[in-house]
């Protein structure tokens, strides 16, 4: 998948915790999805479907980087991961999937974008279509580090 | 000044809520979709509310309210992640009198709700 598709949700996601959160996250190296699995312990994944592009887009963190990531956007700590830090999780990934959507729409890419599901445990998979490749992107802040999934297929 | 503030995400609407409590507006309700924030309209000023909710979403609410004259004169705001063009003029088509894309800022929140306060002499 060419870059050019790829940075909209990498500039969406660097904005969003830029502004609600106050990090900027230091983006890795991304490379293609091999396992089934995820690496994170909370992750929220969203569809999108447009005339010209069909895919999904997926942030997956682990539990410690969910409860950092919480506490910095509602200025309360929390110990475990509940329904409000997954609330928080998804709507993370519903701003990144509306803003790659606004960038990818003035390159005649618009969609429209689901509902995010949030699934929660260690090594759960997401479902992304089978048959199409899912590029990650390896994010960090201080100690912490996840995952950002994107599977994207031109029409 | 009684807001009404529309979106799925229980977090979402705590951020909002507290940006509007301290940005001098303390009156707020709350409902999780548009069906909900129908049966929430009594004495309300404002409407903030979110696109991509399930059972009613933010667009459809705002058709539902501009056809009812009760409704007049009562502004709302969509703060949504759908920030492309289309989607905006889409939105104002619907009777949204204005736009806040997610992400935002405390100050963007009350900057926005306090000129359309202004703008349309919204009702105390």
């Amino acid at each position: 998948m060419d870059a050019v598709y790829i940075n909209p949700f990498i500039n969406a996601l660097v904005h969003a915790m830029e502004t609600m959160i106050g990090i900027s996250p230091e983006r890795g190296t991304p490379y293609l999805k091999r396992e089934h699995a995820t690496q994170g312990d909370v992750s929220a994944i969203i569809g999108f479907a447009g005339p010209n592009v069909t895919g999904s887009v997926a942030l997956s963190l682990p539990t410690l980087v969910a409860l950092k990531v919480y506490s910095l956007m509602m200025g309360e700590k929390v110990y475990r991961i509940t329904s409000d830090v997954q609330d928080v999780v998804g709507e993370l990934a519903n701003i990144v999937a509306g803003g790659a959507k606004t960038e990818l729409s003035t390159r005649n890419l618009g969609f429209n974008i689901s509902i995010p599901t949030v699934v929660v445990g260690p090594g759960h998979t997401l479902g992304h279509k089978g048959d199409v490749p899912v590029i990650v992107v390896p994010f960090g802040f201080g100690k912490h580090r996840f995952m950002m999934e994107v599977s994207m297929r031109l029409k | 000044m009684k807001i009404l503030v529309v979106d799925d995400s229980t977090t979402m609407r705590r951020i909002i809520i507290s940006s509007l409590k301290l940005a001098g507006f303390p009156d707020v309700v709350e409902a999780g979709d548009g069906e909900e924030a129908l049966k929430a309209m009594k004495g309300i000023s404002l409407v903030l509310t979110d696109w991509n909710m399930p059972v009613m979403n933010g667009l459809e609410l705002a058709q539902r309210l501009r056809e009812d004259s009760a409704n007049d004169g009562i502004p709302i705001i969509m703060i949504t992640s759908e920030g492309a063009k289309g989607e905006v003029m889409e939105a104002l088509a619907s009777g949204v009198n204005d736009y806040i894309v997610k992400p935002f800022t405390r100050d963007t929140l009350a900057e926005k709700v306090r000129l359309i306060a202004r703008t349309h002499e919204v009702r105390p």
